[in-house]
């Protein structure tokens, strides 16, 4: 059986892992060290490092290579600091205190050397700064300022050296952009498992490569987008579509709509000067009026028709599991709302494509909905829709190309936006966003549950599942075995959760299941197994579990979402991250799903419209299957 | 590619994989097999290995374009490779790239039509005193002419077929005079020093060493018993013996004939090293221009098993097993640096780590290593033989012992000799007939070049310290040229991970070529002195800290020969 209480995923040699793997330095974290930065005197427990212990003082010390989600590098430089009695000076961030030191952030040698860092930097950065998307949220930019660069001391390039790849439909690399600081490479191979980005060749020719240096079309990239929320400047972005969006608004024969998730409303805030965690869900409603968009509808009405298909779809392969015994049904089933998460498996699972929900996600059941139902009801020709899709992610750009995603008979999402490029799109719009008054959604999908917004979160997914499941199949109200429908060990920021639920008592079916079972009695005495696990490096601890037989293999539900937090650290989401970010868009989260009236998918009046109106048969049945359902593709990791 | 085809390469890669053990530590031996038998590391290939070795194939891809002697682009079968290293500047080595140029009809970095020939530059080859060297696939060629160029090609063409890339190889070295060394009499049996440890505790012959004050040969002056105490003191059942045998420095050879002459002493000292910190493994990582050395290093070791003095209680000592193991680096100069040799042991780019923690600590595979020069482990057995207090009381107070010292360039006697450490550089000129000598490059490319002036100085830690490397400058040397020459080196073998070293060097370098047409200011020639400045204190590791060091000596003192000249483009 794998190893799932391993926390260090990391391919990183020991030695990087300094502030994480104390053990294996032989530090005794429990000795502690008094220490003087800049005069000021500091006690720390062993092995915290020089730039933690500034940091806890009020110092600043600059950083690039360094992040706070990814092991140590040590080579950008930056953050050099002076020791006394050292003849170097030490990059702080890779540097553990192991005895007292006398140490000197800001000396002579240290500014000339931070100032020569950044002037190499520049000496190889092509492009200018008011061309590039991140102007104003930059690193190296900031840098260059706080130091006062007013020249190139050593030149400045005037022509590109690299090749923009334009090839990939969530991601552009712009490798001119690029200072090597290897936090993509970092993300990509220790965070999230992956492996698309290493660094390629040495000395001045080095840079970061794919295999092969081939375009990342062509790669095994799974378009999540982390490393283009950790790259320090501008070489990494997302493929922004926001000039189509724009001439489809001022297209007066075209009708554009656009359904916003609910992990963008919990950080477009940080875009606008915002705290993280301030939610501006109805003011975002306004805006988006104001920008000219002619519906705007809440991606949390799909949310909860996804939870509903998918739900009945997990009762259906128990049903054939248990009571049919068809032992070909796959097990555990495996979320798919994730369209990073799906290319992952599609790449390096390919056999697990069974356990994945046909269920498409939210953005795509959304997309096919407004192209069919709701042009329906109002007499508008598919055609003239352009459907825009505003989510924290990257992957939902690649989500809403791929060729399968046309089940309306139209491409079912147009545009998939970024939080960042919604944001832009607003302050070109000369929107204060946070000044707005708010507004609701449009109907006839109008404001949805709790249960679709805590989507953003890990663990939300499942966690709206099981609110359903448990009142559809067990007849009792959730707040009968959780307080405020909480589902708390779902929660939070573990890699890995479990929970299981005894289901001691069956109630009646549902009318909405009717003409699925009879009766749940085949439940009875069961217990539901189901995991949860975010960020790909964990679930791919998971899926080599499965294959070892483990404890994930006995789950029946498993949620997985590629971004770290879930989408709420989505590749689309505003930049910077960090754990503490992170969590306060959670915690906006969890707030928003507290306030609402209707909590639970089955609830949502629009959901039982619109099988009363348009799934006439019910949850996966024939006609939600044509439309809501989809199939995937094994890739494999092999690139020809 | 068939079907067939591919089968095949798998099949032979899985065999490697099994000989070198399938996890990424093998990943660089497996990568040199199959750069050796197929010419070339193909995408397919790297995405097996990647597979089998469970690693993603753009780490492989990674590590492949790291080191010079692996490679996507398919390469002749007869691999030529001239060293463009200083010394062999000196001796002449343009005329000879000119004649290989001309005589297979192609530049540097390509391969000829046929698939016979692929020509490539090699950043010191070992050879410098008897430069210029040329390396083809294994095979080393030393002093060579314009003339014998076309011996060697015509020798490469009439056996091809014969004798492939694999054929190891006759050798045509010129023998050092080891006669009067001191190594000649105590590695005379092989075990005399093994022997005599054998019968110490370990803990006395850490004692031993210190009391020798023997430091680190490879040029950094570490106290060689400090790093073994270090280690000793560590708790771990594995503990590695590593040997740097991967000498690059520019100017360096005299590994090259310890590893020729006096393999058994190396050894030797890697196993008193052993039984000193409690270690169960060896190895030497040989750079791969050394490949040549191999086959008889192996035939040593296994010589050295038959005799007792490696395997299970070795010397008859019940309970101490050591054996020693031979890996191969792939051309990458940094991989002299202990944390990017580990690196490179691990399946990596050689890439230095940060430090602390030292490798005496978290090494290996993260167990407690001690790295130390092939000629550091020479001496132990003399030391224990001879005594610490011989040792100690030879050279000066903080740089005892003896020394071997790599002489070229400018001089009558190029080669290996041994003097105690403090001598001066003067002494060492007219030891070696190069009196008139304007300067002298210690310490190789990453050293510091000294002007007449200062010629009393000594060759010392305290000093000037260095791992053996002396380069000496006649009168009509350009120091410009020699300040170029460093700096391409510097420019090729930067491993590129931190700042100041990757851009750094190449600012330098184009502020060299500025200088060489004439377009640099003093203004901006300061500029860069400054930035040398910071590239020694904010590197990450000892190359990045020391490769600006020739240029900011040579612009010290040879500042008025180099801004006086007159433009070439004049």
């Amino acid at each position: 059986m794998s190893d799932l209480l391993k926390t260090d995923t990391s391919r990183a040699p020991g030695s990087q892992w300094i502030h994480r793997s104390h053990y294996a330095l032989g530090i005794d974290e429990s000795v502690e060290i008094t220490l003087h930065i800049d005069d000021k005197e500091i006690t720390v427990p062993a092995g915290t490092t020089i730039l933690e212990a500034a940091r806890k003082t009020g110092i600043r010390i600059p950083t690039l290579c360094y992040h706070e989600d990814l092991c140590v590098a040590g080579v950008c430089r930056i953050c050099v600091v002076e020791i006394e009695g050292q003849k170097h000076l030490e990059a702080s961030c890779a540097y553990p205190i192991t005895t007292p030191l006398n140490i000197k952030t800001h000396t002579r040698k240290v500014r000339m050397a931070r100032r020569h860092i950044l002037d190499l930097m520049l000496s190889e950065h092509y492009g200018e700064c008011y061309a590039c998307f991140r102007n104003n949220n930059c690193e190296l930019q900031s840098l260059a300022r706080e130091y006062g660069v007013d020249f190139f001391r050593f030149g400045h390039p005037d022509k590109p050296r690299y090749k923009v790849d334009r090839s990939s439909h969530s991601l552009v690399r712009d490798m001119d952009k690029c200072i090597l600081c290897r936090r993509c490479v970092r993300t990509c191979i220790d965070l999230q498992e992956v492996g698309v980005l290493e660094v390629g060749n040495r000395s001045c020719e080095s840079k970061v490569i794919t295999f092969g240096d081939k375009p990342l079309r062509d790669v095994v990239c799974i378009n999540c987008g982390q490393c283009i929320n950790r790259c320090p400047t501008g070489a990494l972005r997302a493929n922004d579509p926001s000039d189509d969006v724009w001439a489809a608004i001022d297209d007066p024969a075209k009708h554009v709509v656009i359904q916003t998730a609910p992990s963008p409303r919990a950080g477009i805030g940080e875009c606008f000067g915002l705290e993280p965690g301030v939610p501006l869900t109805f003011e975002m409603n306004t805006a988006l009026r104001e920008c000219g968009f002619d519906k705007i509808f809440d991606t949390n009405f799909a949310a909860d028709l996804t939870i509903i298909e998918e739900g009945t779809e997990l009762l259906l392969r128990l049903y054939k599991a248990l009571v049919e015994k068809d032992d070909s049904v796959a097990f555990p089933q495996f979320t798919s709302c994730s369209p990073g998460w799906v290319k992952y498996l599609e790449h390096f699972y390919p056999d697990y494509i069974p356990n994945l929900s046909t269920a498409k996600s939210p953005q795509q059941m959304f997309g096919t909905v407004i192209k069919t139902y709701y042009a329906g009801l109002n007499g508008i020709d598919p055609k003239d829709i352009v459907t825009v899709a505003l989510m924290p992610c990257s992957a939902k750009k690649f989500e809403c190309n791929r060729p399968e995603m046309c089940d309306s008979g139209f491409k079912d999402v147009d545009y998939g936006l970024t939080t960042r490029e919604l944001a832009q799109m607003i302050s070109e719009a000369g929107i204060d966003l946070p000044a707005m008054p708010k507004s609701d959604f449009d109907d006839p999908f109008g404001t949805a549950t709790g249960s679709g917004v805590i989507f953003g979160a890990t663990g939300g997914v499942m966690e709206a599942a099981l609110r359903s499941v448990i009142e559809l199949v067990c007849g009792i109200k959730v707040e009968d075995l959780f307080e405020h429908a909480d589902i708390i060990p779902v929660r939070g920021f573990e890699g890995i959760r479990f929970m299981e639920l005894p289901i001691n008592k069956v109630g009646p079916v549902p009318d909405l299941l009717k003409h699925l079972v009879d009766d749940w009695s085949w439940l009875e005495g069961a217990t539901l197994k189901v995991a949860v696990a975010h960020g790909t490096a964990n679930a791919k601890r998971v899926m080599d579990d499965i294959k070892a037989g483990g404890k994930c293999s006995e789950c029946h539900f498993i949620e997985f979402m590629a971004c770290p937090g879930g989408c709420l650290g989505g590749g689309g989401q505003p930049i910077p991250t960090s754990p503490a970010i992170r969590e306060a868009r959670a915690k906006a989260i969890y707030a928003e799903d507290a306030a609402y009236e209707i909590r639970k998918s089955h609830e949502n009046p629009a959901i039982a419209k619109i099988y009363n109106e348009f799934l006439t048969d019910g949850p996966c049945s024939h006609a939600s299957h044509k439309l809501l359902h989809t199939h995937y593709m094994p890739r494999g990791k092999y690139i020809v | 590619m068939l079907v067939s085809e591919r089968e095949q390469l798998r099949g032979n890669i899985v065999k490697w994989v099994e000989q070198y053990g399938s996890n990424r530590s093998s990943l660089i031996p497996v990568m040199e097999e199959v750069q050796r038998e197929y010419g070339h590391i193909s995408e397919y290939v790297m995405q097996i290995v990647a597979d089998i070795l469970d690693i993603h194939p753009v780490e492989v891809d990674s590590v492949v374009s790291f080191y010079s002697f692996l490679g996507h682009k398919s390469k002749g079968r007869f691999i030529v490779r001239l060293c463009r290293t200083i010394s062999c500047e000196m001796q002449g080595k343009e005329r000879v790239a000119q004649q290989l140029e001309n005589d297979l009809g192609i530049r540097f970095g390509e391969t000829t039509a046929n698939g016979h020939f692929t020509l490539e530059w090699a950043n010191c080859l070992g050879m410098c005193d008897q430069g210029p060297a040329l390396l083809v696939n294994e095979r080393i060629y030393t002093q060579v002419t314009p003339e014998s160029v076309h011996d060697i090609l015509e020798e490469c063409r009439s056996t091809f077929g014969v004798y492939g890339p694999n054929a190891q190889t006759v050798m045509d070295i010129r023998d050092t005079d080891t006669s009067k060394m001191t190594f000649t009499g105590v590695g005379v049996d092989g075990r005399m020093g093994q022997d005599q440890a054998m019968g110490m505790e370990p803990s006395a012959i850490i004692d031993a060493i210190e009391e020798s004050g023997l430091k680190g040969r490879g040029g950094a002056g570490f106290p060689t018993s400090l790093k073994w105490k270090l280690a000793a003191k560590v708790n771990d059942e594995l503990k590695y013996v590593i040997c740097n045998a991967d000498e690059g420095e520019p100017g360096t050879f005299k590994d090259r004939v310890i590893l020729t002459d006096f393999p058994d002493l190396m050894f030797e000292g890697m196993a008193i090293a052993a039984r000193a910190i409690g270690a169960i493994k060896g190895i030497v990582y040989l750079r791969g221009e050394y490949t040549y050395l191999r086959t008889r290093l192996e035939r040593k070791l296994e010589e050295r098993r038959q005799n007792g003095l490696l395997g299970s209680n070795v010397s008859g000592v019940q309970g101490f097993d050591f054996d020693v193991e031979i890996r191969m680096g792939a051309g990458a100069y940094v991989c002299g640096e202990e944390t990017a040799l580990i690196e490179s042991l691990e399946g990596q780019r050689g890439e230095p780590r940060n430090r602390p923690p030292f490798p005496v600590n978290t090494g290996f595979m993260g167990h407690p290593t001690i790295v130390n020069n092939v000629e550091t482990f020479a001496w132990v057995p003399c030391i224990l033989v001879k005594g610490s207090n011989w040792f100690r009381k030879i050279g000066t107070e903080t740089s005892t012992g003896l020394k071997l010292f790599s002489i070229s360039g400018d001089c009558r006697e190029q080669g290996v000799f041994e003097y105690p450490l403090g001598i001066t550089i003067r002494e060492l000129l007219e030891k070696v007939g190069g009196e008139d000598a304007k300067a002298v490059q210690v310490g190789g490319a990453a050293g510091h070049c000294i002007p007449a002036s200062e010629f009393d100085r000594a060759i010392a830690f305290e000093d000037l310290a260095t791992g053996g490397s002396i380069i000496v400058f006649g009168p009509d040397r350009d120091m410009l040229g020699v300040a170029k020459n460093f700096m391409e080196f510097f420019l090729d073998e930067s491993c590129g991970q931190c700042t100041p070293c990757r851009e750094g060097n190449m600012r330098i370098f184009e502020g060299i070529e500025m200088l060489e047409k004439g377009e640099c200011s003093m203004k901006y020639l300061r500029e860069l002195c400054q930035l040398g400045e910071t590239m020694q204190m904010a590197s990450k590791c000892g190359l990045g800290q020391s490769s600006p060091n020739a240029f900011l000596s040579i612009i010290e003192n040879f500042k008025d020969e180099i801004m006086g000249r007159v433009s070439i483009a004049c």
